[in-house]
């Protein structure tokens, strides 16, 4: 890294890696320098001219080969005779840049009076206004008057749905193609492009369907003008009427990092979920978000939210009680009975770990598990060999190897997704796949291996000697996997055999290397770290207690059952109490991503009717049976555990909410260089160490026999992204695409 | 009946000129064109398939090129330039009585589905200007006369 260029900008100096661009290395100092088309995440095309800068290199002498020189010794500037685009010139040694001339800033002006000609400046009534780079940049640059005719504007269609998701102003449009490039270059879905040419240059898609990507919402951010705007978010809010809360998504084991853009709304009298954006973290989505994640928020405020807790009366009627006796009921049910626990993997990690302490310390007679079964058969090899404490997506590239085994990454973990597509697209790492069917991925593959449905295991543990061999020369070794089609035993056998590979291959407990699990929800890892290791009860139990569990399937038979959900699920309805919990959004908590990454999600939006954060919910019964908690809040839940589990050791609330300067810089007054993503407030979190990493751990292979293809596991539909379910499904704008795969589903 | 149906042969001969199926796009629209008579939505999406390429792309190379046609156009399809020295030699008037011989304008295509007047620019064929090209083929040092003689001819031939 000790190749760095020397520069001038306005005469100070700065020294930045070879191939850099000047908008970058003025960024590094704070110079500002205006761009539309220029995106740090993209690559650069200099269309929009509005990066005009003045540039010199040093003077050589054609006869000597010398730098001329004047008589104090300073090299000789040879300015180029026209301004340069900034964005796309690299820098070089000894360059001189000035960005602020009088022939600079004439440039800009003149390029914002161009791209006003015929822009429609209805800011008023446009999204985004108030956030727009246009509109900041001509505050900043531009004319306050045009000298083209206002009857000469040309006019154009300003609701033009690229897809049921997007929308395209054409007229806002100053054809910058960021989204173009975006679609192209990051999601790798070619669904936008440029028709006809010059005054007539448009927009367009023509893909069956249209702009069919799972990625589209992040082009909305990246337009440097309202032109395209949501179906979700547009003309719903005005951005400086926005509060942001820093969140943490909770729909894959990604854990995006999330801004909740929210309104108090005179309408329903109380505050609201106006948008989901993304928030920056370099480590874990960049500035990118999925649509899913984006767009599914709408179960926040969903009309049919519990919002009393429900106690089924003599007549058999689920009705309406009060907490004190709905409490009392469950604390009574469970008092000396046997009682199995079953919670869902969404469910934060300070809820979790009293939900364990409650089977551990207080229930005599318990066993608590973790629904949906499959992952927790496995999450302790996932977490032994996960992925190196510094592991970091953007080292991965040459000489590097990514397996992907039994899963699809895409569907399953979009973001991961971009970014391991990034390594092996633009860094160079290989890929292998192994899969019973094609994935986008595939694309990418340098090599593919296609088994026979349920077979990931068998193939896995048949081919651990020959990977090994193949692998120990890569450089790392990062192995993605998912629970397909297998059985708890055929999973943990796979996973068994992956984490078998990176010993032999001597990639175990490495940075940038190890196991990376295809969870299904955000927060698998953290219910299966938060739990007591207990025997699962077989058969009838007394009291079920079930805590945000979504499979029927992983219901005990019990005599009384008690539900903390936000919904009257169908499990709910059969259930003898129901409590109403608060969702992610109403309160605080902690998640811990696939690869172990621990991350902090604030309360933005008061709780719904007389609902509780299910923490609350058990420490309330938890103290009906005689323990002696006293949490006020999770902070004091999460100090309590991180004493306890030695994984999450020296993490605290204080150290999860630290934020890093990150780059490129987001989010800050100049929203024309990276877009309207937010930056980093409320902490970029903290990934603890794989148990291979620690000394002492004895990373030895252990044999595996996959057990027999399991009949029933044939049967699980493979994860899709917009699989139905009662969150997404109360998503109106995802209503189409929940539909469709569902179709697809029940087709294939 | 496909693209792929008509002319295998020809699509076989195109593909393998190029080491990407990508790069068969033009002369692919071509054939497609010359089968159809314009780049059909439809032909879009068999090229689109060809060549493995997403419809949204196809479409763009079809609206940045002027050759390719969007909509359908008639069974000749006049091109008279109107650039600079054609204009010079007069191809203004000349395109001005082009529109009253057929009838309408530039841009557009007469009722019986005959003839497709357009303008474009330059084709390179300044030193026998005002310049023409019928389906592609040039016509050199035109006049009004030679014009409808032309116009006449191409009528008859059906």
């Amino acid at each position: 890294m000790a190749d760095l260029i020397n520069l001038t900008i306005d005469g100070i100096p700065v020294a930045v890696p070879r191939g850099m661009v000047i908008v970058d290395a003025a960024k590094k100092i704070d110079n500002d320098i205006p761009v539309f088309c220029y995106h740090p995440k993209l690559k650069p095309v200099g269309m929009c001219r509005m990066c005009l800068v003045d540039v010199g290199t040093p003077k050589i002498d054609p006869a000597t080969k010398q730098v001329v020189r004047t008589e104090d010794g300073k090299p000789v500037i040879a300015w180029m005779p026209k301004l340069q685009t900034a964005c796309t010139t690299p820098v070089s040694e000894g360059m001189a840049v000035r960005t602020n001339t009088k022939q600079v800033l004439d440039a800009r002006n003149n390029v914002l009076e161009f791209l006003l000609t015929s822009h429609p400046l209805d800011c008023p009534i446009c999204d985004k206004g108030g956030e727009c780079p246009l509109q900041n940049l001509t505050l900043a640059h531009g004319p306050g008057l045009s000298r083209f005719e206002y009857e000469a504007k040309q006019h154009n269609a300003k609701h033009v749905p690229l897809g049921d998701l997007i929308f395209l102003d054409r007229e806002r449009c100053i054809q910058c193609s960021r989204c173009i490039r975006f679609q192209d270059d990051v999601a790798d879905d070619h669904v936008l492009q440029f028709h006809d040419r010059g005054r007539h240059m448009e927009i367009v898609t023509f893909s069956d369907p249209p702009f069919d990507s799972y990625f589209g919402g992040n082009t909305t951010d990246i337009c440097p003008v309202g032109a395209l705007t949501t179906a979700d978010f547009r003309f719903k809010a005005r951005p400086w009427e926005l509060d942001s809360t820093p969140s943490v998504c909770t729909h894959c084991p990604v854990g995006c990092n999330i801004s909740l853009n929210t309104r108090l709304e005179t309408r329903t009298g109380g505050h609201e979920i106006k948008r989901v954006m993304p928030r920056q973290n370099e480590q874990v989505n960049e500035i990118w978000t999925c649509d899913k994640g984006r767009f599914v928020h709408h179960f926040t405020r969903a009309e049919d939210r519990l919002t009393h807790p429900l106690v089924r009366d003599a007549r058999g009627k689920l009705v309406e009680s009060t907490w004190e006796a709905a409490l009392q009921l469950v604390a009574d049910k469970a008092r000396g009975a046997r009682v199995s626990g079953v919670i869902g993997d969404r469910i934060a990690n300070e809820d979790a770990h009293l939900f364990g302490s409650l089977f551990s310390d207080v229930l005599k007679d318990g066993a608590v598990a973790m629904s949906p079964a499959i992952p927790a058969a496995y999450a302790d090899i996932a977490r032994a060999y996960g992925v190196g404490k510094d592991t970091d997506f953007k080292q991965l590239g040459k000489g590097d190897t990514i397996l992907v085994v039994n899963g699809d990454l895409e569907e399953s973990a979009p973001v991961w997704f971009l970014r391991l597509r990034q390594a092996v697209v633009d860094r160079g790492a290989k890929l292998v796949i192994a899969h019973d069917r094609s994935s986008k991925m595939h694309r990418y593959a340098s090599r593919i291996v296609t088994y026979e449905l349920g077979m990931a295991a068998h193939w896995a543990s048949e081919q651990t000697t020959e990977l090994s061999a193949e692998l120990k020369s890569a450089r790392n070794v990062l192995i993605v996997f998912g629970d397909e089609k297998l059985s708890a035993e055929g999973a943990r056998s796979l996973a068994r055999s992956l984490a078998n590979i990176l010993i032999e291959s001597g990639h175990a407990g490495k940075a940038n290397s190890g196991l990376l699990p295809l969870y299904p929800h955000a927060n698998t890892q953290g219910v299966f770290d938060m739990l007591p290791a207990t025997t699962v009860t077989t058969g009838k139990v007394d009291v079920a207690w079930l805590v945000g569990v979504g499979n029927a399937a992983d219901v005990p038979q019990a005599d009384f059952t008690v539900v903390q959900e936000l919904f009257l699920t169908d499990i709910a309805n059969n259930a003898d109490v129901v409590l109403p919990a608060l969702s992610f959004a109403e309160r605080d908590g902690s998640f811990t991503s696939g690869d172990r990454r621990v991350q902090r999600f604030y309360r933005a939006l008061p709780g719904l009717g007389q609902g509780k954060p299910d923490w609350w919910i058990i420490q309330e019964v938890a103290k009906r049976l005689g323990a002696t908690w006293q949490y006020h809040g999770t902070s004091e839940v999460f100090a309590q555990m991180a004493q306890h589990n030695p994984y999450y050791a020296g993490l605290s609330y204080e150290t999860l909410s630290q934020a890093e300067p990150q780059w490129p810089p987001v989010g800050r007054a100049d929203l024309y260089y990276g877009g309207t993503a937010y930056d980093n407030s409320g902490g970029i979190g903290s990934r603890y160490a794989a148990p291979a990493e620690q000394s002492g751990f004895n990373s030895s292979l252990e044999p595996v026999v996959a057990p027999p293809v399991d009949m029933e596991a044939l049967q699980h539909l493979p994860h899709t992204l917009y699989q139905d379910g009662e969150l997404i499904r109360r998503s109106k704008v995802l209503s189409g695409h929940v539909r469709a795969q569902r179709k697809e589903a029940e087709t294939a | 009946m496909t693209l792929k149906d008509k002319r295998s042969a020809d699509i076989e001969i195109i593909l393998s000129k190029y080491p990407t199926k990508r790069s068969a796009v033009m002369p692919l629209l071509y054939l497609a064109q010359e089968e159809y008579g314009y780049c059909s939505d439809e032909a879009i999406r068999e090229v689109a398939d060809l060549t493995a390429l997403d419809p949204t792309e196809v479409k763009s190379v079809v609206g940045f090129y002027t050759m390719f046609f969007e909509e359908k156009t008639g069974q000749y399809v006049i091109e008279v330039c109107d650039d600079l020295p054609c204009a010079l030699k007069g191809a203004d008037a000349f395109v001005h009585h082009c529109e009253r011989k057929l009838g309408v304008r530039a841009g557009q295509t007469t009722p019986d589905g005959k003839f497709t007047l357009r303008t474009v620019m330059c084709i390179a064929a300044c030193d026998r200007a005002p310049v023409a090209q019928v389906n592609r083929e040039y016509r050199y040092s035109l006049t009004p006369d030679g014009f409808d003689k032309m116009v006449d001819e191409l009528k008859g031939t059906v």
